[in-house]
């Protein structure tokens, strides 16, 4: 699903943020990417969905090479992917509702299924009678379940990750974690970025960690170390 | 489909509103610009009405009586064509009846009376005379004797005051499209600007947008129509004021004695509408061209 080859980005002449990347992500995976702040783990997820592109290597994603896709192929391949941030991202004049919709909206689905989607997505994430709060009316952990409700709506292939567990406490974070399993098990392939022992931890899920851009170990049922 | 459209129209407006004062400027100032180019375009052809018959320096007309035979008519034109030296007469032009009929509309333009007089039997035709020599005198005693020629009723030359309104014609042209050009610029980078704060206040939603796949066009057309939008009312607001103005010109020039020459100083109002819509097409361009630029080089957020 996913393929890095010899990836390598820089910001900058000195500042190396990924040196010779190379994995390989099946379908249906859930792969923890960890290592302390600025090893190259957001790096690595804004190179999977072409927010940066690599300075030297290949990326591909469902079999294509993304790097050879034109820039105006670029919305169409991040159909595919949904986004899920640290911050959440989420937009604070509209409601719940309106914030799952707006992903559909903006890729152009008809209103009937729009309005059909999104109460089965935010039923899903366990936020059923919570349509018309908005962002501030809500704890963190609601906040980010609307916006993985947002990047799961349009039924993705991936789902990219970037420390979602954050801005959130223990117990919070546990159920975020229970979210994305349940997920993954739909057959939607997760990479989360993370910095966070204990989720990944109690997962026991593949990990690959980052010393200053380089893949220091790759490693199945892994933990944190 | 539908939805899209929806969508596009649904966020331009609310970015309209959004932004008021800014988006006052802008229009305020488009508005302006385009008055200007109307009013250049406006000027330019009242000064055309009143030198259509000297145009390409004509400066003498011989007028050929309407009911001339064509061998008087042909006498003319070798008489004319006989001093090489002084005539140029590979520009020597003849205007039939019909030709100097179309002329007679533009020059009395002003002037319905003394145009319902004429038709296209009793008008005069005419013979265009551009002469080579830089000598008035000579182009003068040449006229005194085509003057008496069978078959010609009357030999008109050009005056020193068509020279100074075709000096001053020129000159008023060249400051008003200048000025209309600067403040056309200055419209396109009001309305980029008001566009590119519109994309700044909604960075979030197209980082959002963007992330989820939407397309830059679905992104970039709302933003684009409201530029559109803002050029189109800028350009409404200009055709009033033209219309206005051309209004009261015309109004003006009515109670002037007929004859003078002041009265050929008016445009038709087919000319009018015509201009309006260039008004209104360039207003439109104005708009898209500021958007589309603010739009194509503020997406990268």
């Amino acid at each position: 699903m996913i393929r890095l080859e010899n990836v390598t980005k820089r910001y900058g002449a000195e500042n190396v943020a990924v040196r010779d990347a190379s994995f390989d992500v099946a379908k249906g995976d859930f792969v923890f990417l960890v290592g302390p702040s600025g090893s190259g783990k957001s790096t690595l997820l804004r190179l999977i969905n072409r927010q940066e592109r690599p300075e030297r290597g290949d990326v591909w994603v469902a079999g294509r090479n993304i790097n050879e896709i034109s820039d105006s192929r670029v919305p169409f391949l991040r159909r595919n992917m949904g986004n899920v941030f640290q911050d959440y991202k989420l937009l604070t004049n509209k409601t719940v509702f309106e914030n799952v919709a707006f992903a559909l909206e903006v890729i152009g689905k008809p209103r009937h299924m729009v309005s059909r989607q999104v109460p089965i997505v935010l039923d899903l994430v366990g936020l059923a009678g919570k349509e018309d709060r908005f962002p501030h009316q809500l704890s963190g952990g609601e906040q980010q379940r609307v916006s993985i409700a947002r990047a799961f709506v349009n039924r993705p292939l991936i789902l990219l990750a970037d420390e979602p567990t954050g801005n959130l406490d223990p117990a919070t974070g546990e159920g975020i974690m229970a979210l994305l399993d349940e997920i993954n098990t739909t057959g939607t392939t997760v990479v989360m970025a993370t910095h966070d022992h204990r989720v990944v931890n109690a997962m026991r899920r593949r990990v690959i960690q980052l010393d200053r851009g380089v893949i220091v170990r790759d490693q199945e049922r892994g933990v944190y170390e | 489909m539908i939805a899209k459209i929806t969508y596009a129209f649904r966020e331009m407006w609310a970015s309209f509103r959004r932004n008021l004062t800014l988006t006052a400027a802008a229009i305020l100032t488009s508005a302006i610009a385009l008055l200007l180019v109307g009013a250049t375009l406006l000027i330019q052809r009242a000064f055309d009405n009143l030198l259509v018959q000297w145009r390409g320096d004509v400066e003498m007309i011989v007028f050929i009586r309407s009911d001339a035979s064509p061998e008087q008519i042909s006498l003319v034109d070798q008489t004319i064509r006989s001093s090489p030296t002084i005539i140029d007469t590979e520009k020597l032009a003849y205007l039939d009846k019909a030709q100097t009929y179309e002329e007679a509309k533009r020059i009395f333009v002003g002037d319905p009376v003394t145009l319902s007089l004429l038709t296209p039997e009793n008008i005069p035709s005419q013979f265009k005379v551009v002469p080579i020599t830089q000598d008035p005198a000579l182009v003068r005693s040449l006229s005194e004797q085509y003057r008496s020629l069978p078959g010609v009723e009357d030999v008109a030359l050009a005056e020193d005051e068509f020279q100074v309104i075709s000096t001053l014609s020129g000159f008023v042209r060249t400051v008003t499209l200048v000025m209309s050009l600067v403040l056309l610029v200055v419209a396109v980078g009001l309305i980029w600007n008001t566009i590119r704060t519109a994309m700044f206040a909604r960075r979030r939603e197209i980082e959002v947008m963007k992330l989820v796949g939407a397309t830059n066009w679905f992104i970039r057309i709302p933003f684009m129509l409201e530029g559109l939008l803002q050029g189109l009312i800028g350009a409404v607001v200009s055709c009033g004021g033209l219309w206005v103005l051309n209004s009261a010109w015309t109004n003006g020039v009515a109670s002037f004695k007929p004859g003078t020459g002041i009265s050929s100083l008016v445009v038709p109002s087919s000319y009018l509408s015509g201009v309006m819509l260039m008004i209104l097409a360039i207003g439109a361009v104005v708009g898209a061209v500021g958007s589309a630029i603010a739009a194509s080089r503020f997406l990268d957020v």
